[in-house]
């Protein structure tokens, strides 16, 4: 029982316990659970301050049968790739708390309860190291986001939900099929050991057992990205959901694929990805352009910023299929800026709609006037959003971008276009929202920051700037996971990646001062 | 093996009515039922309903002492092994249930008690008797004695025109099913001079009786088709959701779980012993058979609108999961048919008690939007089938996840890579359905139907909470009953 | 150590004092931190200037702390001083702190006056930070960060839509220069492995010349994003919305010279790559001659400085372009003073016409404003290149080299400073003398206006004596030897010359000449009036297309109608199956019967077939498992 296994098990606790709290009790209910959310946050730093690097392997193990037969082990642990992810998860479940603090009136002792859920099923996906364990949690955080959306979302709720259901439920069924039949041939599913067998040829997949296996996995990710064309069950999902839901679904469940393609296909499939990563990135860089230009469209804001994300993840896709060190460090990266920017983003727009009632971008205008500092905070995220220095997205961005480019520069060409476009998207809508004449509405339904919401706004800033400004307190630890995963991808099959005449000396010296 | 037949004691020994415990306590329990009905029916309709209880969990203690003195009975007509007492434990359990969810359901529809009960005991004796038989014809008579009582159940409120209709129907096309048992237990006598299964495997696996194989390839056809239709496998389900939706409410929930149990319990008993020699020949049928059954039942599902029908197809399709552990022909296979069987047992009584529960006097209220909103007035209630629908959905945490994953497990291990996919893909399309019920309990605002719901009676809400309990135990801690089962398949027994 | 950090620190705080607190503090407290906290920056420059010691040969870097490291790569918070750099960080913080000082009277009645300041000292802060860097990913922290000032302060009345309109274009007009830049970067650290510049610069002679062109050209097309030269000129003349401080700090003195500032810092790799020096050379041409004849036709004060400022831009790339870049940074430099000069003059006469910018509606102002006039006419003679003005020593530098590089750029050269000193004149002569032709009473500027223009003027004047760039450039970048061809000389002069008379004589002498030629011309009078449509041939082949094609297309097309259609499409014909399959359930009994024999038949068929392969071979044996 490690520092690990408390933050994985306080929000499972938390959620039964907050279950247990009559129904009339709505205050203690909120405040439980952010009690709860706001205690496994505290732990999970401890996950951070307690990391050691340059340790091989993961750390805060823990390995013990949960099931004999097949042998399941409860075996989780992290290493730099989910320590972040995880932190991020819980830095961000508070918040998502704090937001629904008002807005929620409605079985409110449900809402809370799943969140915790949520939490609970998204630091497990991070950290599971069995593979069956991994889907379990995989699973297990579907439920309470389809509720979450389901029952306290929009108009269109439902349809909503169901599509984001089955979308998912379609993807990992077939991801379960690989990882039995990983499991038939390995007769273990615990990752370490399978990844040695597969390393040490005990275990040997045939070319298109490989490919099929990777596929399935990758499909079942793909769709979480979302990767294009697999992405349309996200902007109903997100606009139908409450902010909470957005937020959390936006700024971690996405990373859960991104995360599994990172954890999963590259090590145990190297071959096969590195074969398929061609037409991947092909469609990593047609999400780019794609969900900007789409987002550019939007009379919606939410939609916007859900197309957005779909931009925003080709990105990391891209990263990682790069091959790269820069490509990958910057996919995870990004996986977490992503996760503060458009969670921000998401988090002001349910701010607004609290306020105005609705998140057609037409409905607003002159915003800045009525309420500069939401008007402020709003242009830092957007700005952070569209990669300005000094900001989180840009170091991502520029360490993708920078790792393609020495995969292929031609890649970059393209990708970097949807660079440009994001100003295009998001500045147009800061335009139409904020600026302008004041008009009546807005005016009289658009008071400022309340202390609650500067409570969720500051951090996310804060994070922002520091993610932007000094990254040596993530990266390196990023690096190093990323730095020993791109080695099990070298194991098998040379690179298939074509590398252009004369960028082959990509990676250059250390400089040293 | 021919000589310990030849000083035919008649007087049984006491290891032999050991093993013959339950069954012999049930027949007692049901008789008495039927002594006492015209006396106390009137006076205390819930007696009847108590006193089997207790019957059964006698018989529990039955099944444990016979499970004691392991071995066969009765001049090996019966056998007394892991597996049939597996399937003693899971029928007795399915029996407690269904008395515990139709206490409310008989006194609302003031039906008889009496008579109820016991001929649910009878339908529980045969079952018993199916599971450990080790001879044909003693398997024959078990299933007849569970499927008369069972007809006469399905049709039990005779003023009920709906009842007499799934009665008619089921009797009619079950009896005609039989009979192709029967021509196949014949010919399997005209081929191998016995109906015991373990001679009948022995007989298989001498070589030089080459032409009889034919022969036999038929028989096992004929008794495909009998038992294929008794656990309502494709091509042999078309009766399954009049039956299920004509009869009563508590006896659709337990034609779906205890004769579907036992069927499949002597349906992998034959094929997997008696038969298994042949199994080039039978496993592509049970192949088709069971894909069969997992897309009609599935597809078929997805239109529904009325629950005890959709349940039926749904009952239907999750014959056709068993179907597949069958066809993975392997000692995994079997145990994990054996846990799927009980995990499906609890996730559908559990979702037909609910039915119940809605239903009401005369079963009006089946339709799924009578559901609407059923999550805000009865919290619990909605709470227990959502738990009872994510199982069937197959969401890890939940028995029938688990129960899946043995399955699909054992399929691959016998290469089936098809068969697994077709099958995972058909359980996304099933998630369909199972969520249109999540979706309108809970997203819906209440309807008339959820706002005068009556609350819930102690036997329905043992009779949820008890599976529910069961479901998430298996979905968290299956060890314990994979472990029995496996140590306990008769996969290539004795 | 010298600190450098503090130079642009200083300014970052006095942004984050106003923008945070400021709407709470009174004006005079805001007024006093931004501009002292220019004022000290500018303080600590000249410390820096005074204590470093002979930067030529051994430039000043400080790093700070490592800002990103991945893999081999690492790229840290360094700042450098060179000669160059001390070059811009003197104008920049000289300007800026003028600037400053005379916004104080141009901004006192305006609503966000702590607005203003916070954002022009964010800008000072990305600005020097722009000059500060040591590697290109610095650089490009201020490159960008100047762009998103530009934005907030074109953009500053934001009630008007016109305003954010233009700082939206801006923003994303210079994004697409950035674009290349971004891509430059990629390839300097493909190639290079590093992006700081002594590295790269020290490593550029020895790589192929195809790498280093394409390097360059994608530096160039993001100089021309920040510096206004084709094809991406156009967010400059609108950039005008902004206030008319902003308008002359950043929109002539300094931003806009980044581009300039930075193909020279990478002079290393354009002297090796002689198609992009051609081609930075032409587009510098094109654009200074292309803008000057737009120039001409403007009605808008404001506008004829800022097609003039594209113009003079031109020049300077045409400086670097023909490899004299000391010449290109003391055009920037003079350029800077008489620009800002002309900027904050035209902010006085605007003032004093109360808001009016169009120079119809003005006129005779010189009996209300005789400082604005007087500073505005020594501005007027610099940009003309007026003998010993600081104009005339840095265009007639540029021009010299153009010749020697090719004769025709310095005759097009030539042409195009005539017309400037034409529209330059024209508007002096339009606003300044005649009758006033405006609404209510023009008065003179208060002196807090007044003080920077007449320092500018001196400035505009001497400049070119005060500072000569080149010698102080030349151990960074020797000058060409070849005989200073004094005839060169007197003809730019002359064509300025015949361009102040011409206009004297077009807008003060016979002002009907003006109209009878618009008529006679009306076509390509028109053409140039208009801009020669540029930004509605943009609008019409790139806006509109991608907007109208990601609408229909993408998003109802591709999206909502392909996708979706196929996702939706799945169920529903999933559920049609359900339907189909439901019909099997006629409720007969016979036809149940029916389905069962049939059931029995096609098994027994099956089981027959797999009997039949089974007899014919494999035995029991091999059956069994």
């Amino acid at each position: 029982m490690n520092l690990l296994d408390l933050v994985i098990a306080i929000p499972g606790i938390g959620f039964i316990l907050t279950l247990l709290i009559p129904r009339k009790q709505d205050q203690a209910i909120r405040m439980a659970t952010l009690g709860f959310s706001l205690l496994t946050f505290a732990l999970s730093l401890g996950l951070a301050t307690g990391y050691r690097f340059g340790q091989p392997g993961q750390q805060f193990v823990t390995d013990i049968i949960w099931i004999a037969n097949p042998e399941i082990h409860w075996h989780v642990g992290i290493d730099g790739l989910s320590l972040w992810l995880i932190i991020l998860s819980t830095f961000l479940t508070p918040i998502a708390i704090l937001i629904s603090w008002r807005y929620i009136k409605d079985r409110t002792k449900e809402f809370f309860a799943f969140l915790l859920l949520l939490e609970f099923g998204l630091v497990g996906v991070f950290s599971a190291w069995d593979l069956f364990l991994f889907y379990v949690f995989w699973e297990v955080v579907l439920v309470p986001m389809y509720f979450l959306i389901g029952i306290w979302g929009h108009d269109r709720r439902i349809y909503a939900a169901v599509k984001f259901f089955l979308y998912t439920m379609a993807g990992s069924v077939l991801m379960l099929v690989a990882i039995i039949f990983v499991y038939n041939r390995a007769g273990t599913f615990d990752y370490a050991a399978i990844l040695n067998s597969l390393a040490s040829g005990k275990v040997v997949l045939s070319h298109g057992e490989e490919t099929l296996l990777f596929l399935a996995f990758f499909v079942a990710f793909a769709i979480k990205v979302p990767l294009f064309p697999l992405h349309t069950w996200l902007p109903d999902a997100h606009v139908e959901a409450p902010s909470a839901g957005s937020l959390m679904l936006a700024s971690v469940m996405l990373k859960m694929g991104t995360y599994g393609l990172v954890r999963f296909c590259l090590p145990m499939f190297p071959t096969a990805s590195r074969e398929n990563a061609p037409w991947i990135v092909v469609l990593a860089i047609v999400g780019i352009v794609y969900g900007a230009l789409v987002a550019m469209a939007q009379p919606n804001m939410k939609k916007l910023v859900a197309y957005s994300s779909v931009s925003h993840l080709g990105f990391v896709v891209l990263g990682i299929f790069s091959f790269t060190q820069m490509g990958l460090d910057g996919a995870v990266y990004q996986m977490l800026n992503h996760g503060i920017s458009t969670g921000a983003l998401f988090i002001l727009v349910g701010f607004m709609y609290e306020r105005r009632h609705s998140l057609e971008i037409a409905d607003y205008g002159g915003v800045a006037t009525a309420a500069p500092w939401l008007s402020t905070i709003f242009l830092i995220t957007t700005l952070a959003s569209i990669g300005l220095p000094m900001l989180n997205n840009f170091v991502g961005e520029f360490l993708v971008l920078q790792g393609t480019a020495q995969a292929n520069f031609s890649w970059t060409v393209f990708a970097a276009i949807g660079v440009i476009l994001s100003a295009c998207y998001m500045l147009w809508m800061y335009q139409r929202v904020f600026f302008g004449e004041l008009g009546d509405e807005v005016k009289h339904h658009m008071p400022d920051f309340s202390a609650r919401e500067w409570a969720c706004m500051i951090p996310l800033v804060v994070m922002m700037v520091w993610m932007g400004i000094y990254t040596q307190t993530f990266l390196p630890a990023v690096t190093e996971a990323n730095l020993k995963i791109l080695d099990q991808t070298k194991s098998t099959a040379p690179l298939r990646v074509s590398l252009p005449a004369g960028l082959s000396t990509g990676g250059g010296h250390i400089h040293v001062r | 093996m021919f000589a310990e037949l030849a000083p035919a004691s008649f007087a049984p020994s006491s290891a032999d009515l050991q093993r013959f415990a339950p069954e012999i306590v049930l027949t007692i329990a049901g008789t008495l039922l039927m002594v006492l009905d015209p006396l106390f029916a009137k006076r205390y309709p819930k007696m009847f309903g108590h006193l089997s209880i207790v019957a059964l969990l006698v018989a529990v203690g039955g099944t444990v002492c016979a499970y004691s003195v392991q071995g066969s009975a009765f001049s090996n007509l019966l056998v007394v092994d892991g597996f049939g007492t597996f399937f003693r434990f899971l029928v007795l359990a399915i029996g407690i249930l269904t008395v515990l969810a139709s206490y409310r359901y008989l006194d609302l529809e003031k039906a008889e008690t009496g008579e109820y009960h016991a001929l649910i005991l009878f339908a529980i004796v045969g079952q018993c008797l199916m599971v450990a038989a080790n001879d044909l014809i003693m398997i024959f008579i078990g299933l007849e004695i569970s499927s008369i009582a069972t007809y006469i159940l399905a049709g039990y409120l005779r003023t009920d025109r709906r009842n007499n209709e799934a009665a008619l129907k089921y009797f009619l096309l079950g009896s005609f099913a039989t009979a192709f048992l029967l021509y196949g237990v014949a010919l399997i006598y005209g081929v191998t001079a016995t109906t015991k299964l373990d001679e009948i495997r022995t007989v298989l696996s001498t070589p030089g009786n080459v032409p009889a194989f034919g022969m036999v390839g038929v028989a096992a056809a004929l008794m495909f088709v009998g038992l294929a239709f008794k656990v309502s496998g494709a091509p042999f389900q078309v009766w399954t959701p009049d039956v299920y939706q004509g009869a009563p409410a508590p006896v659709s929930a337990f034609l779906a779980t205890g004769p579907k149990a036992a069927a499949f319990a002597i349906f992998l008993r034959i094929f997997l012993t008696a038969f298994q020699q042949i199994a080039a020949q039978w496993e592509p049928i049970v192949w088709i058979s069971a894909l069969m059954s997992m897309t009609i039942g599935n597809f078929a599902a997805l239109t529904q609108d009325n629950l005890k029908r959709m349940l039926a197809y749904s009952s239907i399709a999750h014959a056709g999961y068993v179907l597949v552990a069958l066809a993975s022909r392997s000692e995994i296979g079997t145990a994990a048919a054996m846990f799927y069987l009980a995990a499906y047992a609890l996730m559908n009584i559990g979702a037909f008690a609910v039915v119940i529960h809605l239903g009401g006097k005369g079963e009006r209220h089946l339709k799924i939007s009578d559901l609407a909103g059923l999550g805000r007035r009865q919290p619990v209630t909605a709470a227990m089938l959502t738990i009872f629908l994510l199982s069937l959905i197959g969401v890890p945490l939940t028995g029938g996840f688990f129960g899946k994953f043995y399955i699909f497990r054992a399929a691959l291990e016998s290469n089936l890579v098809w068969l697994t996919v077709l099958g995972l893909l058909n359980s996304a399309v099933a998630a369909y359905y199972y969520l249109r019920l999540l979706v309108v309990m809970y997203m819906y605002e209440p309807g008339e139907v959820a706002n005068n719901i009556e609350p819930l009676t102690p036997g329905l809400r043992a009779a949820l909470i008890l599976p529910a309990i069961g479901t998430i135990f298996l979905g968290v801690l299956p060890g314990a009953v994979l472990n029995f089962a496996q140590r306990s398949t008769i996969f290539g027994a004795r | 150590m010298q600190q450098l950090w503090l130079i642009p620190a200083l300014p970052f705080l006095g942004f984050l004092l106003n923008g945070i607190f400021g709407r709470k503090l009174p004006k005079s407290v805001v007024t006093l931190i931004a501009v002292a906290s220019v004022l000290l920056s500018f303080g600590w420059v000249m410390k820096v200037f005074m204590t470093a010691g002979d930067l030529g040969a051994t430039p000043v870097t400080e790093h700070y702390f490592t800002w990103i490291r991945s893999g081999q790569f690492q790229v840290g918070w360094d700042f450098t001083v060179d000669k160059l750099t001390m070059i811009m960080l003197m104008i920049v913080t000289g300007i800026g702190s003028l600037i400053h000082i005379y916004s104080i009277g141009y901004m006192a009645h305006e609503e966000g006056y702590y607005r203003f300041f916070a954002y022009l000292n964010l800008f000072m802060f990305f600005m020097l930070d722009l000059v500060l860097a040591a590697n290109y990913l610095i650089l490009f922290v201020g490159w960008e960060g100047v762009g998103l000032c530009s934005y907030l302060l074109i953009g500053f009345y934001f009630v008007k839509k016109s305003a954010t309109t233009a700082g939206n274009k801006a923003f994303i007009v210079n994004r697409i220069g950035d674009f290349g830049f971004s891509l430059a970067m990629f390839l300097i650290v493909v190639n290079f492995g590093t992006l700081d510049f002594t590295q790269v610069f020290s490593a550029a002679p020895g790589k192929p010349t195809g790498t280093l062109t394409a390097i360059a050209l994608l530096l160039l097309l993001g100089a021309c994003g920040k510096s206004a030269q084709i094809p991406l000129y156009v967010w400059l003349p609108d950039a005008m919305e902004g206030p008319t401080p902003v308008s002359a700090l950043i929109h002539a003195a300094t931003m806009v010279t980044a581009g300039v500032y930075m193909c020279t810092r990478s002079a290393a790799i354009f002297t090796h790559a002689a198609v992009a020096m051609e081609t930075v050379a032409i587009i510098g041409l094109a654009t200074a001659v292309f803008a000057a004849t737009i120039g001409l036709l403007q009605n808008d004060i404001k506008k004829v400085y800022a097609y003039s400022t594209v113009s003079q831009l031109g020049y300077m790339f045409l400086g670097v372009g023909v490899g004299a870049f000391s010449a290109g940074i003391w055009h920037l430099m003079t350029h800077a003073f008489f620009k800002a000069l002309l900027f904050l003059g035209a902010g006085s006469v605007i003032h004093a016409c109360h808001g009016e910018q169009d120079m119809r509606h003005m006129g005779g102002l010189w009996k209300y404003a005789k400082v604005t006039g007087v500073t505005l006419a020594c501005a007027s003679l610099a940009i003309s290149g007026f003998p010993y003005t600081s104009g005339f020593f840095s265009k007639d530098a540029i021009l010299g080299a153009a010749y020697a590089h090719a004769p025709w750029m310095y005759w097009v050269g030539v042409v195009t400073a005539g017309m400037t000193a034409f529209y330059v004149w024209r508007a002096f002569w339009m606003s300044f003398t005649g009758e006033y032709k405006g609404h209510g009473h023009p008065h003179e500027s208060p002196w807090s206006m007044l003080g920077p223009l007449v320092v500018l003027a001196v400035l505009s004047l001497g400049g070119g004596f005060l500072f000569n760039v080149p010698k102080i450039l030349d151990s960074m970048f020797p000058i060409a030897e070849g005989a200073e061809n004094m005839n060169l000389t007197y003809i730019s002069v002359a064509f300025g010359l015949i361009g102040i008379a011409l206009s004297y004589y077009m807008y003060v002498v016979n002002t009907k000449v003006p109209e009878r030629l618009a008529a006679s011309l009306s076509g390509l009078y028109n053409l140039v009036y208009n801009k020669y449509f540029v930004d509605e041939i943009y609008d019409a082949t790139v806006v509109n297309p991608v907007i109208t094609g990601s609408t229909t297309v993408l998003w109802h097309g591709v999206d909502q109608g392909v996708i979706d259609g196929i996702v939706n499409g799945v169920g529903t014909e999933s559920k049609s199956i359900g339907g189909v399959l439901k019909l099997l359930q006629s409720g007969n009994i016979r036809s149940y019967a029916t389905w069962v024999v049939l059931g029995a038949v096609a098994l027994l068929i099956v089981m027959g077939v797999t009997a039949m392969g089974w007899a014919s071979g494999l035995g029991p044996a091999g059956v069994g498992r």
